[in-house]
Protein backbone atom coordinates (compact mmCIF):
# COMPACT_ATOMS: atom_id res chain seq x y z
CA UNK A 1 0.00 0.00 0.00
CA UNK A 2 1.38 3.29 -0.91
CA UNK A 3 0.72 6.64 -2.51
CA UNK A 4 2.44 7.39 -6.14
CA UNK A 5 2.31 10.91 -7.68
CA UNK A 6 -0.50 12.00 -10.43
CA UNK A 7 -0.83 14.88 -12.51
CA UNK A 8 -4.05 16.66 -11.04
CA UNK A 9 -4.51 18.90 -13.39
CA UNK A 10 -4.67 16.41 -16.09
CA UNK A 11 -5.99 13.48 -14.78
CA UNK A 12 -9.38 13.42 -17.16
CA UNK A 13 -10.21 15.85 -19.68
CA UNK A 14 -11.94 18.64 -18.26
CA UNK A 15 -15.77 17.12 -19.99
CA UNK A 16 -15.02 13.72 -17.92
CA UNK A 17 -14.31 15.55 -14.50
CA UNK A 18 -17.31 15.94 -12.18
CA UNK A 19 -15.56 18.69 -10.95
CA UNK A 20 -13.44 20.96 -13.26
CA UNK A 21 -10.99 23.37 -12.11
CA UNK A 22 -9.13 25.04 -14.58
CA UNK A 23 -6.59 27.82 -13.91
CA UNK A 24 -8.29 29.49 -11.38
CA UNK A 25 -6.33 32.17 -9.64
CA UNK A 26 -7.22 34.12 -6.62
CA UNK A 27 -5.77 37.93 -5.87
CA UNK A 28 -7.59 39.63 -2.76
CA UNK A 29 -6.99 43.53 -3.33
CA UNK A 30 -5.34 45.90 -5.85
CA UNK A 31 -2.30 47.69 -6.48
CA UNK A 32 0.29 47.58 -3.33
CA UNK A 33 -1.95 46.17 -0.76
CA UNK A 34 -2.88 42.36 -3.18
CA UNK A 35 -2.41 39.75 -1.85
CA UNK A 36 -2.06 36.43 -4.64
CA UNK A 37 -3.74 33.51 -2.11
CA UNK A 38 -3.99 31.36 -5.10
CA UNK A 39 -1.62 31.26 -7.96
CA UNK A 40 -2.90 29.53 -11.47
CA UNK A 41 -4.23 26.09 -10.56
CA UNK A 42 -5.81 22.59 -12.86
CA UNK A 43 -7.56 20.45 -10.62
CA UNK A 44 -9.41 17.20 -12.09
CA UNK A 45 -11.95 15.78 -9.35
CA UNK A 46 -13.76 12.56 -10.90
CA UNK A 47 -17.62 11.67 -9.73
CA UNK A 48 -16.62 9.30 -6.08
CA UNK A 49 -13.37 10.88 -5.66
CA UNK A 50 -12.29 11.62 -1.85
CA UNK A 51 -10.09 14.44 -2.32
CA UNK A 52 -7.92 16.24 0.80
CA UNK A 53 -6.29 19.01 -0.18
CA UNK A 54 -3.52 19.47 2.39
CA UNK A 55 -1.10 22.35 3.51
CA UNK A 56 0.13 25.11 5.98
CA UNK A 57 -2.37 27.68 6.91
CA UNK A 58 -2.47 30.37 4.52
CA UNK A 59 -1.77 28.23 1.26
CA UNK A 60 -5.08 29.24 -0.05
CA UNK A 61 -7.27 25.83 0.73
CA UNK A 62 -9.89 28.13 2.30
CA UNK A 63 -9.98 30.52 -0.88
CA UNK A 64 -10.38 27.33 -2.84
CA UNK A 65 -12.94 26.39 -1.34
CA UNK A 66 -14.97 29.49 -0.79
CA UNK A 67 -14.69 29.84 -4.79
CA UNK A 68 -15.83 25.81 -5.63
CA UNK A 69 -18.86 26.95 -2.96
CA UNK A 70 -19.52 29.98 -5.22
CA UNK A 71 -19.33 32.69 -1.68
CA UNK A 72 -16.37 34.43 -4.02
CA UNK A 73 -15.11 34.50 -7.32
CA UNK A 74 -12.24 34.08 -9.12
CA UNK A 75 -9.67 36.20 -10.40
CA UNK A 76 -9.02 34.18 -13.36
CA UNK A 77 -9.71 30.71 -14.90
CA UNK A 78 -12.95 28.66 -14.59
CA UNK A 79 -14.50 26.19 -12.64
CA UNK A 80 -17.26 24.08 -13.82
CA UNK A 81 -19.41 21.18 -11.77
CA UNK A 82 -21.07 18.66 -14.21
CA UNK A 83 -20.36 21.27 -17.29
CA UNK A 84 -21.90 24.17 -15.20
CA UNK A 85 -20.20 26.78 -14.47
CA UNK A 86 -20.27 28.04 -11.00
CA UNK A 87 -21.94 31.74 -10.41
CA UNK A 88 -22.67 31.51 -7.27
CA UNK A 89 -23.73 29.33 -3.81
CA UNK A 90 -26.03 26.56 -5.17
CA UNK A 91 -27.78 23.26 -2.89
CA UNK A 92 -25.73 20.50 -5.89
CA UNK A 93 -22.77 21.62 -3.54
CA UNK A 94 -23.29 21.05 0.03
CA UNK A 95 -20.78 23.05 2.29
CA UNK A 96 -19.95 21.67 5.83
CA UNK A 97 -18.11 24.45 8.18
CA UNK A 98 -15.84 24.04 10.95
CA UNK A 99 -18.10 25.85 13.48
CA UNK A 100 -20.64 28.30 14.31
CA UNK A 101 -22.57 27.52 11.20
CA UNK A 102 -25.70 25.81 13.16
CA UNK A 103 -28.72 27.62 12.64
CA UNK A 104 -29.17 28.26 16.76
CA UNK A 105 -32.75 29.46 16.93
CA UNK A 106 -34.19 26.37 14.82
CA UNK A 107 -33.44 22.44 16.65
CA UNK A 108 -32.07 19.87 15.20
CA UNK A 109 -34.58 18.22 12.77
CA UNK A 110 -35.25 21.93 11.57
CA UNK A 111 -31.51 22.68 10.93
CA UNK A 112 -31.34 19.50 8.82
CA UNK A 113 -34.58 19.82 7.28
CA UNK A 114 -33.95 23.45 6.26
CA UNK A 115 -32.21 22.37 3.18
CA UNK A 116 -35.14 20.32 1.34
CA UNK A 117 -37.27 23.19 2.40
CA UNK A 118 -35.05 25.70 0.99
CA UNK A 119 -35.45 23.98 -2.23
CA UNK A 120 -39.31 23.79 -2.15
CA UNK A 121 -40.47 20.74 -0.69
CA UNK A 122 -43.23 20.24 1.69
CA UNK A 123 -42.73 19.95 5.56
CA UNK A 124 -43.53 16.16 5.61
CA UNK A 125 -41.25 15.60 2.89
CA UNK A 126 -38.47 17.53 4.03
CA UNK A 127 -38.61 16.15 8.02
CA UNK A 128 -39.18 12.45 6.67
CA UNK A 129 -35.30 12.95 4.54
CA UNK A 130 -33.75 14.70 7.78
CA UNK A 131 -34.58 11.87 9.80
CA UNK A 132 -33.00 9.74 7.72
CA UNK A 133 -29.67 11.24 7.41
CA UNK A 134 -30.07 12.25 11.13
CA UNK A 135 -29.94 7.91 11.33
CA UNK A 136 -27.52 7.98 9.34
CA UNK A 137 -25.05 10.08 11.95
CA UNK A 138 -26.48 8.73 14.70
CA UNK A 139 -28.79 11.43 15.91
CA UNK A 140 -31.87 10.42 15.72
CA UNK A 141 -32.46 10.65 19.52
CA UNK A 142 -31.81 14.67 19.46
CA UNK A 143 -33.55 15.68 16.91
CA UNK A 144 -35.87 18.40 19.30
CA UNK A 145 -32.42 19.82 21.21
CA UNK A 146 -31.09 23.01 20.29
CA UNK A 147 -27.49 22.82 18.56
CA UNK A 148 -26.13 24.68 21.55
CA UNK A 149 -27.32 21.93 23.54
CA UNK A 150 -25.01 19.28 22.02
CA UNK A 151 -21.39 18.84 22.33
CA UNK A 152 -18.96 20.14 19.65
CA UNK A 153 -18.95 16.56 17.81
CA UNK A 154 -22.34 16.46 17.62
CA UNK A 155 -22.66 19.32 16.31
CA UNK A 156 -20.29 18.61 13.54
CA UNK A 157 -22.45 15.70 12.63
CA UNK A 158 -25.38 17.83 12.70
CA UNK A 159 -23.33 19.63 9.99
CA UNK A 160 -22.76 17.06 7.95
CA UNK A 161 -26.58 15.30 8.40
CA UNK A 162 -27.89 19.08 6.81
CA UNK A 163 -25.05 19.25 3.91
CA UNK A 164 -26.23 15.41 2.96
CA UNK A 165 -29.74 15.72 3.16
CA UNK A 166 -30.06 17.68 0.35
CA UNK A 167 -28.20 14.76 -1.75
CA UNK A 168 -25.75 17.20 -3.06
CA UNK A 169 -23.65 16.26 -5.91
CA UNK A 170 -19.97 17.14 -4.05
CA UNK A 171 -19.61 17.73 -0.36
CA UNK A 172 -17.28 20.67 0.63
CA UNK A 173 -15.68 20.42 3.98
CA UNK A 174 -12.99 22.88 4.97
CA UNK A 175 -11.49 21.57 8.45
CA UNK A 176 -14.56 20.31 9.74
CA UNK A 177 -13.10 18.74 12.72
CA UNK A 178 -10.14 21.02 13.26
CA UNK A 179 -11.89 22.74 16.70
CA UNK A 180 -12.51 18.86 18.19
CA UNK A 181 -10.46 17.06 20.63
CA UNK A 182 -8.16 14.66 19.53
CA UNK A 183 -10.73 11.59 20.78
CA UNK A 184 -14.29 12.73 19.03
CA UNK A 185 -11.95 13.49 15.78
CA UNK A 186 -10.85 10.48 15.25
CA UNK A 187 -13.79 8.60 16.18
CA UNK A 188 -15.63 11.20 13.25
CA UNK A 189 -12.80 10.41 10.87
CA UNK A 190 -13.88 6.79 10.44
CA UNK A 191 -17.72 7.60 10.09
CA UNK A 192 -16.73 9.65 7.43
CA UNK A 193 -15.24 6.97 5.58
CA UNK A 194 -18.24 4.65 5.99
CA UNK A 195 -20.09 7.72 5.34
CA UNK A 196 -18.04 7.98 1.87
CA UNK A 197 -18.27 4.54 1.15
CA UNK A 198 -21.92 4.38 1.85
CA UNK A 199 -22.78 7.06 0.04
CA UNK A 200 -20.06 7.44 -3.06
CA UNK A 201 -20.39 11.00 -2.56
CA UNK A 202 -17.54 13.37 -4.37
CA UNK A 203 -15.89 15.18 -1.31
CA UNK A 204 -13.58 17.94 -1.40
CA UNK A 205 -11.75 17.86 1.96
CA UNK A 206 -9.45 20.65 3.20
CA UNK A 207 -7.02 20.11 6.40
CA UNK A 208 -3.91 20.80 7.60
CA UNK A 209 -3.47 17.51 8.70
CA UNK A 210 -1.70 14.84 6.44
CA UNK A 211 -2.43 12.19 8.18
CA UNK A 212 -6.16 12.69 8.16
CA UNK A 213 -5.34 13.15 4.14
CA UNK A 214 -3.97 10.03 4.32
CA UNK A 215 -6.71 7.97 6.05
CA UNK A 216 -9.13 9.90 4.46
CA UNK A 217 -8.63 10.69 0.91
CA UNK A 218 -8.03 8.66 -2.43
CA UNK A 219 -6.52 11.58 -4.17
CA UNK A 220 -4.06 14.19 -1.81
CA UNK A 221 -3.47 17.49 -3.44
CA UNK A 222 -0.54 18.99 -1.03
CA UNK A 223 -0.45 22.86 -1.39
CA UNK A 224 2.52 25.55 -0.09
CA UNK A 225 2.10 29.21 0.55
CA UNK A 226 3.64 32.83 -0.58
CA UNK A 227 2.04 32.73 -3.16
CA UNK A 228 -0.57 29.38 -2.65
CA UNK A 229 -0.29 27.18 -5.33
CA UNK A 230 0.07 23.05 -6.08
CA UNK A 231 3.09 21.66 -4.88
CA UNK A 232 2.29 17.77 -5.12
CA UNK A 233 -0.41 15.14 -6.12
CA UNK A 234 -0.72 11.75 -5.08
CA UNK A 235 -3.16 9.04 -5.41
CA UNK A 236 -3.59 7.36 -1.82
CA UNK A 237 -4.35 3.85 -1.22
CA UNK A 238 -4.93 4.65 2.30
CA UNK A 239 -8.17 5.59 2.44
CA UNK A 240 -10.14 2.81 0.58
CA UNK A 241 -8.25 0.36 2.95
CA UNK A 242 -10.08 -2.51 4.96
CA UNK A 243 -7.55 -2.26 7.92
CA UNK A 244 -8.75 -0.52 10.98
CA UNK A 245 -4.78 0.19 11.82
CA UNK A 246 -3.96 1.37 8.73
CA UNK A 247 -2.92 4.54 10.26
CA UNK A 248 -0.60 3.03 12.56
CA UNK A 249 1.20 0.68 9.21
CA UNK A 250 4.60 1.28 8.43
CA UNK A 251 3.54 1.96 4.95
CA UNK A 252 1.06 4.98 6.56
CA UNK A 253 4.01 6.16 8.41
CA UNK A 254 6.45 6.05 5.30
CA UNK A 255 3.69 8.29 3.43
CA UNK A 256 3.45 10.43 5.91
CA UNK A 257 7.28 11.09 6.08
CA UNK A 258 7.27 11.13 2.43
CA UNK A 259 4.91 14.40 2.27
CA UNK A 260 6.52 16.44 5.11
CA UNK A 261 10.14 16.26 3.20
CA UNK A 262 8.12 17.76 0.58
CA UNK A 263 6.54 20.19 2.55
CA UNK A 264 10.11 20.85 3.99
CA UNK A 265 12.29 20.87 0.63
CA UNK A 266 12.37 24.37 -1.65
CA UNK A 267 12.53 22.04 -4.62
CA UNK A 268 10.53 23.28 -7.56
CA UNK A 269 6.99 21.09 -8.41
CA UNK A 270 7.76 19.52 -11.56
CA UNK A 271 11.03 18.08 -10.00
CA UNK A 272 9.03 16.49 -6.93
CA UNK A 273 6.35 14.90 -9.11
CA UNK A 274 8.94 12.63 -11.17
CA UNK B 1 -21.00 6.68 17.55
CA UNK B 2 -19.55 7.24 21.03
CA UNK B 3 -19.75 10.38 21.30
CA UNK B 4 -21.69 11.90 23.46
CA UNK B 5 -22.52 14.50 25.58
CA UNK B 6 -19.38 15.27 27.88
CA UNK B 7 -19.61 16.07 31.48
CA UNK B 8 -19.75 19.92 31.93
CA UNK B 9 -21.78 20.24 28.64
CA UNK B 10 -24.80 18.22 30.11
CA UNK B 11 -24.06 19.92 33.68
CA UNK B 12 -24.82 23.29 31.82
CA UNK B 13 -27.84 21.89 30.67
CA UNK B 14 -29.64 20.51 33.64
CA UNK B 15 -30.05 22.31 37.07
CA UNK B 16 -27.69 20.16 38.95
CA UNK B 17 -24.60 20.51 41.16
CA UNK B 18 -24.24 23.51 43.66
CA UNK B 19 -25.97 26.40 41.20
CA UNK B 20 -29.70 26.69 42.87
CA UNK B 21 -28.40 26.55 46.55
CA UNK B 22 -26.04 29.50 45.75
CA UNK B 23 -28.37 31.19 43.33
CA UNK B 24 -30.83 30.83 46.36
CA UNK B 25 -28.08 32.27 48.79
CA UNK B 26 -27.58 35.36 46.40
CA UNK B 27 -31.46 35.78 46.72
CA UNK B 28 -31.34 36.39 50.56
CA UNK B 29 -28.04 38.63 50.40
CA UNK B 30 -30.49 40.82 47.81
CA UNK B 31 -33.33 40.77 49.82
CA UNK B 32 -30.88 41.78 52.84
CA UNK B 33 -29.86 44.75 50.78
CA UNK B 34 -33.90 45.74 50.51
CA UNK B 35 -34.48 45.23 54.17
CA UNK B 36 -31.10 47.51 55.57
CA UNK B 37 -32.62 50.34 53.29
CA UNK B 38 -36.57 50.18 54.31
CA UNK B 39 -35.05 49.64 57.95
CA UNK B 40 -32.86 52.83 57.78
CA UNK B 41 -35.39 55.01 55.64
CA UNK B 42 -37.98 54.15 58.63
CA UNK B 43 -35.69 54.40 61.32
CA UNK B 44 -34.46 57.85 60.05
CA UNK B 45 -38.06 59.09 59.55
CA UNK B 46 -39.39 57.93 62.75
CA UNK B 47 -41.03 54.73 63.25
CA UNK B 48 -41.13 54.19 66.01
CA UNK B 49 -41.16 56.26 69.49
CA UNK B 50 -38.03 58.23 68.74
CA UNK B 51 -38.72 61.93 66.97
CA UNK B 52 -37.91 61.64 63.37
CA UNK B 53 -34.02 62.42 62.62
CA UNK B 54 -35.10 63.82 58.49
CA UNK B 55 -38.12 65.78 58.74
CA UNK B 56 -41.11 64.78 57.04
CA UNK B 57 -41.13 67.45 54.61
CA UNK B 58 -37.83 65.90 53.00
CA UNK B 59 -38.83 62.62 53.76
CA UNK B 60 -41.94 60.91 54.46
CA UNK B 61 -41.92 57.77 57.00
CA UNK B 62 -42.83 54.12 54.62
CA UNK B 63 -46.15 54.21 56.56
CA UNK B 64 -46.96 57.53 55.57
CA UNK B 65 -46.29 56.61 52.21
CA UNK B 66 -48.56 54.05 51.99
CA UNK B 67 -51.11 56.01 53.78
CA UNK B 68 -50.49 58.57 50.59
CA UNK B 69 -50.71 56.66 48.29
CA UNK B 70 -54.38 54.80 49.93
CA UNK B 71 -54.79 58.74 49.76
CA UNK B 72 -54.77 59.44 46.16
CA UNK B 73 -56.08 55.91 45.79
CA UNK B 74 -59.05 57.47 47.22
CA UNK B 75 -59.14 60.67 46.17
CA UNK B 76 -57.03 61.08 43.22
CA UNK B 77 -55.25 63.96 42.64
CA UNK B 78 -56.22 67.51 41.14
CA UNK B 79 -59.47 66.31 39.97
CA UNK B 80 -58.24 63.41 38.25
CA UNK B 81 -58.24 59.56 40.19
CA UNK B 82 -55.27 58.43 40.34
CA UNK B 83 -55.88 55.22 37.54
CA UNK B 84 -56.53 58.59 35.49
CA UNK B 85 -52.64 59.65 36.21
CA UNK B 86 -51.18 56.65 35.61
CA UNK B 87 -53.28 55.76 32.21
CA UNK B 88 -52.35 58.95 30.39
CA UNK B 89 -48.90 58.33 31.51
CA UNK B 90 -49.17 54.51 30.00
CA UNK B 91 -51.02 56.09 26.52
CA UNK B 92 -47.68 58.31 26.01
CA UNK B 93 -45.25 55.90 26.78
CA UNK B 94 -46.93 53.34 25.05
CA UNK B 95 -47.66 55.20 21.92
CA UNK B 96 -44.44 56.13 21.89
CA UNK B 97 -42.72 53.16 22.31
CA UNK B 98 -45.49 51.27 19.94
CA UNK B 99 -44.53 53.25 17.08
CA UNK B 100 -40.55 53.21 17.26
CA UNK B 101 -40.60 49.60 17.46
CA UNK B 102 -43.10 48.98 14.60
CA UNK B 103 -41.33 51.58 12.78
CA UNK B 104 -37.97 51.55 14.37
CA UNK B 105 -37.23 47.72 13.77
CA UNK B 106 -37.82 47.61 9.99
CA UNK B 107 -36.41 50.64 8.90
CA UNK B 108 -32.88 49.50 11.03
CA UNK B 109 -33.29 45.76 9.65
CA UNK B 110 -33.64 47.33 6.39
CA UNK B 111 -30.57 49.51 7.14
CA UNK B 112 -28.82 46.93 7.79
CA UNK B 113 -29.33 45.13 4.57
CA UNK B 114 -29.44 47.32 2.14
CA UNK B 115 -26.18 49.65 1.98
CA UNK B 116 -28.25 52.77 -0.09
CA UNK B 117 -31.04 52.67 2.48
CA UNK B 118 -28.22 52.78 4.88
CA UNK B 119 -26.48 55.85 3.23
CA UNK B 120 -29.57 57.59 3.07
CA UNK B 121 -31.06 56.96 6.08
CA UNK B 122 -27.74 56.20 8.42
CA UNK B 123 -26.40 60.17 8.72
CA UNK B 124 -29.46 61.94 9.68
CA UNK B 125 -29.88 59.55 12.59
CA UNK B 126 -26.39 59.83 13.53
CA UNK B 127 -26.42 63.64 13.31
CA UNK B 128 -29.64 63.99 15.67
CA UNK B 129 -28.28 61.45 18.22
CA UNK B 130 -26.00 63.53 20.07
CA UNK B 131 -28.56 66.33 20.49
CA UNK B 132 -30.32 66.19 24.13
CA UNK B 133 -33.51 65.68 23.27
CA UNK B 134 -35.24 67.45 26.04
CA UNK B 135 -34.12 70.87 24.37
CA UNK B 136 -35.89 69.87 21.55
CA UNK B 137 -39.24 69.81 23.59
CA UNK B 138 -40.49 73.67 23.09
CA UNK B 139 -39.94 73.11 19.61
CA UNK B 140 -41.82 70.04 19.48
CA UNK B 141 -44.57 71.88 21.25
CA UNK B 142 -44.89 74.68 18.84
CA UNK B 143 -44.47 72.02 15.71
CA UNK B 144 -47.15 69.63 17.04
CA UNK B 145 -49.19 71.51 20.11
CA UNK B 146 -49.78 71.02 23.56
CA UNK B 147 -51.52 67.42 23.10
CA UNK B 148 -50.22 64.34 23.31
CA UNK B 149 -48.41 64.44 19.98
CA UNK B 150 -45.91 66.57 20.92
CA UNK B 151 -45.66 64.60 24.19
CA UNK B 152 -45.28 61.15 22.33
CA UNK B 153 -42.93 62.62 20.24
CA UNK B 154 -40.06 63.85 22.90
CA UNK B 155 -40.48 60.73 24.00
CA UNK B 156 -39.97 59.14 20.74
CA UNK B 157 -36.95 61.64 19.93
CA UNK B 158 -34.17 59.61 21.79
CA UNK B 159 -35.41 55.95 21.72
CA UNK B 160 -36.09 56.03 17.57
CA UNK B 161 -32.46 55.99 16.70
CA UNK B 162 -31.75 53.59 19.70
CA UNK B 163 -34.13 50.87 18.37
CA UNK B 164 -33.28 51.44 14.92
CA UNK B 165 -29.75 51.84 15.08
CA UNK B 166 -29.41 48.54 17.18
CA UNK B 167 -31.72 46.52 14.89
CA UNK B 168 -29.19 47.53 12.04
CA UNK B 169 -25.91 46.48 14.16
CA UNK B 170 -27.91 43.22 14.48
CA UNK B 171 -28.40 42.64 11.34
CA UNK B 172 -24.92 43.40 10.30
CA UNK B 173 -23.28 41.54 12.84
CA UNK B 174 -25.26 38.45 11.27
CA UNK B 175 -22.50 36.24 10.77
CA UNK B 176 -21.43 35.18 7.19
CA UNK B 177 -20.76 31.77 7.78
CA UNK B 178 -24.72 31.26 9.15
CA UNK B 179 -25.74 32.90 5.44
CA UNK B 180 -23.25 31.39 3.14
CA UNK B 181 -24.24 28.44 4.83
CA UNK B 182 -28.38 29.00 4.10
CA UNK B 183 -27.04 29.87 0.41
CA UNK B 184 -25.55 26.11 -0.18
CA UNK B 185 -28.21 24.58 1.02
CA UNK B 186 -30.39 26.16 -1.44
CA UNK B 187 -32.06 29.32 0.21
CA UNK B 188 -33.27 32.69 -2.11
CA UNK B 189 -32.51 35.99 -0.82
CA UNK B 190 -36.11 35.93 1.20
CA UNK B 191 -35.69 32.87 2.92
CA UNK B 192 -32.08 33.70 4.25
CA UNK B 193 -33.66 37.18 5.33
CA UNK B 194 -36.29 35.46 7.35
CA UNK B 195 -35.39 32.50 8.45
CA UNK B 196 -31.35 33.45 8.85
CA UNK B 197 -31.05 37.44 9.26
CA UNK B 198 -34.34 38.00 11.27
CA UNK B 199 -33.86 35.49 14.17
CA UNK B 200 -30.14 36.19 14.23
CA UNK B 201 -31.06 40.03 14.22
CA UNK B 202 -33.65 39.20 17.28
CA UNK B 203 -31.03 39.27 20.49
CA UNK B 204 -29.58 42.39 19.14
CA UNK B 205 -33.46 43.85 18.60
CA UNK B 206 -34.00 43.06 22.21
CA UNK B 207 -31.21 44.41 23.60
CA UNK B 208 -31.96 47.81 22.22
CA UNK B 209 -35.49 47.67 23.41
CA UNK B 210 -34.79 46.88 27.03
CA UNK B 211 -31.91 49.64 26.82
CA UNK B 212 -34.50 52.26 26.11
CA UNK B 213 -37.30 51.12 27.93
CA UNK B 214 -34.91 53.43 30.99
CA UNK B 215 -34.61 56.23 28.69
CA UNK B 216 -38.20 56.57 27.70
CA UNK B 217 -39.40 56.64 31.16
CA UNK B 218 -36.92 59.36 31.57
CA UNK B 219 -38.32 61.14 28.07
CA UNK B 220 -41.55 60.58 30.23
CA UNK B 221 -40.89 63.19 33.11
CA UNK B 222 -39.27 65.71 30.29
CA UNK B 223 -42.28 65.28 28.47
CA UNK B 224 -44.82 66.16 31.44
CA UNK B 225 -42.96 68.88 32.36
CA UNK B 226 -45.08 71.69 31.21
CA UNK B 227 -48.21 71.90 28.91
CA UNK B 228 -50.20 69.36 30.74
CA UNK B 229 -52.20 68.63 33.83
CA UNK B 230 -52.26 65.10 34.17
CA UNK B 231 -50.25 62.25 34.11
CA UNK B 232 -47.82 60.58 36.98
CA UNK B 233 -45.05 63.02 36.38
CA UNK B 234 -46.63 65.80 36.18
CA UNK B 235 -48.27 64.58 39.43
CA UNK B 236 -44.38 64.26 40.93
CA UNK B 237 -43.75 68.04 39.73
CA UNK B 238 -46.93 69.71 40.79
CA UNK B 239 -46.43 68.14 44.13
CA UNK B 240 -42.93 69.05 44.43
CA UNK B 241 -43.88 72.47 43.98
CA UNK B 242 -46.05 72.80 47.37
CA UNK B 243 -43.38 70.18 48.95
CA UNK B 244 -45.80 67.93 49.18
CA UNK B 245 -42.88 65.01 49.26
CA UNK B 246 -44.89 62.16 50.25
CA UNK B 247 -46.74 62.52 47.04
CA UNK B 248 -43.34 62.71 44.47
CA UNK B 249 -42.03 59.78 46.43
CA UNK B 250 -45.73 57.79 45.45
CA UNK B 251 -45.50 58.93 42.05
CA UNK B 252 -41.43 58.01 41.54
CA UNK B 253 -42.54 54.78 43.29
CA UNK B 254 -45.01 54.21 40.32
CA UNK B 255 -42.89 55.18 37.75
CA UNK B 256 -40.06 53.02 39.07
CA UNK B 257 -42.33 50.57 39.17
CA UNK B 258 -43.58 51.02 35.79
CA UNK B 259 -39.74 50.61 34.13
CA UNK B 260 -38.90 47.84 35.96
CA UNK B 261 -41.90 45.88 35.03
CA UNK B 262 -41.37 46.81 31.62
CA UNK B 263 -37.98 45.73 31.75
CA UNK B 264 -39.15 43.00 33.50
CA UNK B 265 -41.44 42.03 30.49
CA UNK B 266 -38.75 42.15 27.97
CA UNK B 267 -36.74 40.34 29.74
CA UNK B 268 -39.35 37.86 30.19
CA UNK B 269 -40.19 37.75 26.55
CA UNK B 270 -36.44 37.75 25.54
CA UNK B 271 -36.19 34.42 27.37
CA UNK B 272 -39.01 33.09 25.39
CA UNK B 273 -38.23 34.10 22.09
CA UNK B 274 -34.77 34.22 21.71
CA UNK B 275 -33.56 30.96 24.04
CA UNK B 276 -30.41 30.60 22.23
CA UNK B 277 -29.20 34.51 22.63
CA UNK B 278 -25.61 34.50 23.60
CA UNK B 279 -25.41 30.86 22.96
CA UNK B 280 -23.10 30.93 19.89
N1 LIG C 1 -10.77 38.15 2.28
C1 LIG C 1 -9.43 38.21 2.20
N2 LIG C 1 -8.82 39.39 1.96
C2 LIG C 1 -7.47 39.47 1.87
N3 LIG C 1 -6.65 38.43 1.98
C3 LIG C 1 -7.17 37.23 2.22
C4 LIG C 1 -8.61 37.05 2.35
N4 LIG C 1 -8.85 35.74 2.58
C5 LIG C 1 -7.65 35.13 2.62
N5 LIG C 1 -6.64 36.01 2.39
C6 LIG C 1 -5.21 35.69 2.31
O1 LIG C 1 -5.03 34.70 1.35
C7 LIG C 1 -4.10 33.73 1.77
C8 LIG C 1 -4.73 32.35 1.78
O2 LIG C 1 -5.69 32.29 2.81
P1 LIG C 1 -6.61 31.03 3.09
O3 LIG C 1 -7.22 30.57 1.82
O4 LIG C 1 -7.54 31.36 4.19
O5 LIG C 1 -5.52 29.98 3.59
P2 LIG C 1 -5.74 28.60 4.37
O6 LIG C 1 -7.19 28.27 4.43
O7 LIG C 1 -4.94 27.61 3.60
O8 LIG C 1 -5.15 28.80 5.74
C9 LIG C 1 -3.60 34.18 3.13
O9 LIG C 1 -2.39 34.85 2.97
C10 LIG C 1 -4.68 35.10 3.60
O10 LIG C 1 -4.15 36.08 4.45
MG1 LIG D 1 -8.51 27.85 6.12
Amino acid sequence: MQIEPYECGTRCAPSEAKLAIEGVSKIYGAGAEAVVALTPMDLMVRDGDFLCVVGPSGCGKTTLLNLVAGFDTPTGGSIRLDGQEISGPGAERGVVFQQGALFNWMNVLENVAFGPRATGHSVAVAHERALRTLQMVGLEDFVQKYPYQLSGGMQQRVGIARALTNDPEVLLMDEPFAALDQQTREGLLGEIRDLWKRTGKTILWITHSIEEALFLATHIVVMSPRPGRVRAAFRSEFGTSEDPMVAVSPEFVAAKRQIIELLSAEAPKEVLAQ
Amino acid sequence: MTDTYSGSETAALSPSGARPKKRLHDRWLTFGTFAVLLGSWAAATGTGPWEPIISPLFLPSPALVVQTFLQLWENGFQGKSLGDHIGISLYRFSTAFFFCIVLGVPLGLLMGMNKRVRAIVEPPIQAIRPIPKIALLPLFLIWFGIGNLSKIIVISAPVFPIIAISAMQAVRSVSEKKIQAAQSLGAGRWTVFSRIVLPASLPGIFTGIRVSISIAVTMLVAAELTATSEGIAWMALTAAEFLATNIVIVAVLIMALIGFGLDRLFWFLETRIVHWSGKD
